[in-house]
């Protein structure tokens, strides 16, 4: 397959099929027939029907170099950056749709889910392979606008729709603050090609420095940057638990990369984005173990993790763009990866409990820490892989969570500089105190008698099981071959260090 | 002083001023809406501005165009968002909706 064919498969599968998937869905509620199943394992078979395309992309991308498709007047390049995303995004994604085929199963709108979640997967795909940075905005509001509506799946309940408000508003006064950043650089340079604009972009002084932080406070709504973040904890603990795991492994590490993109374009206007990304990394770590502390809701303090995580992938992608260190980009793209995989687990893991004490018996109540107790009694399986995303979440040393904040840190130490170095020394001790909050939860799993809830449990079906074990087996494979993932992290890694002139 | 781009500029920021001001001061919903598209034409004559300043005034006015279309998507699931609100609370007030707090 020519590798150009190959991306604009990649693209135009899931945006045809989705329209698809929501007429079959919608025709077999109108009859009331059985003909869901049809959407649903539509939708599977949309995913893997991607996998032919991504593995010809990758292939090239990883020998050959970037992979141009040109659609008019638009240019779509992949590169490494873009590849690792799609990668990521394609992984969770597919294991999502398995996972909710029993978890959504009877709710109402059903159709609609399966519709919007390949939507999703392709406007986060698309968002990695632009060149434009007009274009990059249209990705991530299709991705934002995708995602109000998966948030808001459960609209007959008060949380849902409280959180998809707050979610709404925010990242949309953010994407005002990006477009007012692009009509600056677009001013100045009078051209949006993202390759181009760096050159044009330098000694521009104030221009420079006001786009950028337009771009910081727009992007950073999505990233859930330490005072933007209060959106994330409502927003991923309403939504549906496969869509919290999207929500949390790859929606926001997506505007993660479109804001490495859009700062790349300003490079050269100003050397301190590095440190200001720094800056932000400590006080994401801070704040999000500070207040996943005191959670009494499991999603909730999933949710706020995210927000410490991101922090340590900010750690990583600062140092490589202060520095030019290669080993922070590409610690910081594993992080990403290993991010969407620990918390895909424990979400679904989360989920999985959910289903079993409450779904099953038509309550959507929110899982409460105590509710877990002695949970590995009856659910070995599922406390099993809750335990090992909870404790690679914390960086244990054999499992992938570590592997990738020790590259981070590692990274950080290569630069010899005192302030860095006890950056990094809070980071660790960060990570300590992230247990405060991981290990009690499995402590109660195990060692607690079983709650009167667990008791009344009903078993777990096993299309739920199937991702939890496969998403197990990766986090303990990569921590014990952490080599395997080199050749795509280093390829995102000097695409990324390329944007920034180090290369 | 008085020359066109200059008073678009002006334009611009008092447009971005008032939707933000909208958005932080009111209570209902609906004008919390209003208040981010008060605060987006900000945006769509800001492009155009640029696309002029840049000679490439096509560029700019293609682009606010596709501004105009995402924008307006976003304003329908507001919309269908609160129409749901009132359904459920009963209220359009978004201090009513404090029930996830901490």
């Amino acid at each position: 397959m020519d590798a150009g064919r190959a991306l604009l498969l990649l693209l135009l599968i899931p945006f045809a099929a989705s329209p698809v998937i929501y007429l079959t869905g919608r025709l077999s509620v109108l009859r009331q027939g059985t003909g869901l199943w049809l959407a649903r394992w539509f939708t599977l078979i949309v995913y893997l029907g991607m996998g032919l395309p991504l593995y010809t992309l990758g292939r090239y991308v990883l020998e050959l170099g970037p992979v141009d498709l040109k659609i008019g007047r638009i240019v779509l390049q992949m590169d490494g950056l873009g590849l690792f995303l799609a990668v990521t995004v394609w992984l969770l994604s597919t294991l999502v749709t398995i996972f909710s085929f029993p978890y959504i199963r009877g709710e109402e709108d059903e159709e609609k889910y399966y519709a919007l979640l390949p939507a999703l997967s392709a406007t986060m795909i698309g968002l990695g392979c632009t060149r434009d940075l007009f274009n990059l905005w249209v990705w991530f509001e299709a991705m934002a606008i995708t995602s109000y509506l998966l948030v808001a799946f459960y609209h007959h309940q008060k949380g849902a729709l409280e959180a998809t408000v707050k979610y709404l508003v925010q990242s949309a006064v953010g994407s005002i603050m990006i477009l007012h950043g692009i009509s600056l650089v677009f001013a100045r340079t009078m051209t949006l090609d993202l390759q181009e604009i760096p050159p044009l972009m330098a000694d521009s002084g104030l221009f420079g420095l006001a786009a950028g932080a337009l771009f910081v406070v727009g992007f950073g709504v999505k990233i859930a940057l330490a005072p933007l973040h209060t959106w994330l904890p409502d927003a991923h603990s309403r939504a549906p638990s496969g869509i919290s795991a999207m929500l949390s492994g790859v929606v926001i590490e997506s505007g993660l990369v479109a804001l490495l993109r859009a700062l790349g374009t300003l490079s050269q206007a100003s050397p301190a984005w590095g440190a200001l990304l720094l800056g932000f990394g400590a006080i994401n770590i801070l704040i999000g173990n500070l207040m996943a502390l005191r959670q009494e809701e499991v999603k909730r303090m999933l949710a706020y993790s995210s927000v410490a995580q991101v922090g340590y992938m900010l750690l990583g992608f600062g140092v490589a763009m202060s520095y030019g260190i290669a080993d922070g980009a590409e610690g910081g793209f594993y992080h990403l990866f290993n991010h969407a995989l620990m918390k895909g687990l424990a979400f679904l893991a989360v989920g999985a409990f959910l289903y079993a004490l409450y779904i099953t018996k038509g309550s959507h109540a929110p899982l409460m820490v105590s509710d877990l107790d002695g949970a590995s009694k009856k659910y070995p399986l599922t406390a099993f892989a809750l335990s090992i995303a909870l404790l690679a979440l914390g960086g244990l040393p054999p499992l992938a969570g570590f592997v990738s904040k020790w590259q981070i840190f590692v990274a950080g130490a290569e630069v010899r500089s005192t302030p860095l170095l006890w950056l990094i020394i809070f980071a660790g001790l960060n990570s300590v105190l992230s247990l405060g909050y991981y290990a009690p939860l499995i402590n109660r799993m195990y060692r607690n008698q079983p709650s009167e809830v667990v008791q009344a449990g009903q078993p777990i079906a096993v299309l739920i099981s199937l991702p939890l074990l496969i998403l197990t087996l990766a986090i303990v494979a990569i921590g014990f071959f952490p080599g395997w993932m080199v050749p795509l992290n280093a390829s995102a890694a000097s695409s990324l260090l390329m944007a920034f002139g180090f290369r | 002083m008085f020359y066109l781009p200059n008073i678009v500029l002006v334009v611009v920021l008092a447009l971005l001023g008032i939707g933000i001001y909208c958005i932080l001061i009111s209570r209902n919903l609906i004008k919390i809406v209003v208040g981010l598209q008060i605060a987006v034409k900000g945006a769509f004559l800001a492009l155009v501005l640029a696309g002029k300043l840049a000679s490439q005034i096509d560029v700019g006015q293609s682009i606010a165009l596709t501004v105009i279309v995402a924008d307006t998507i976003v304003a329908v699931v507001a919309l269908a968002l609160a129409v749901q609100i009132r359904r459920k609370f009963g209220t359009l007030d978004v201090h009513a909706l404090m029930s996830l707090r901490r």
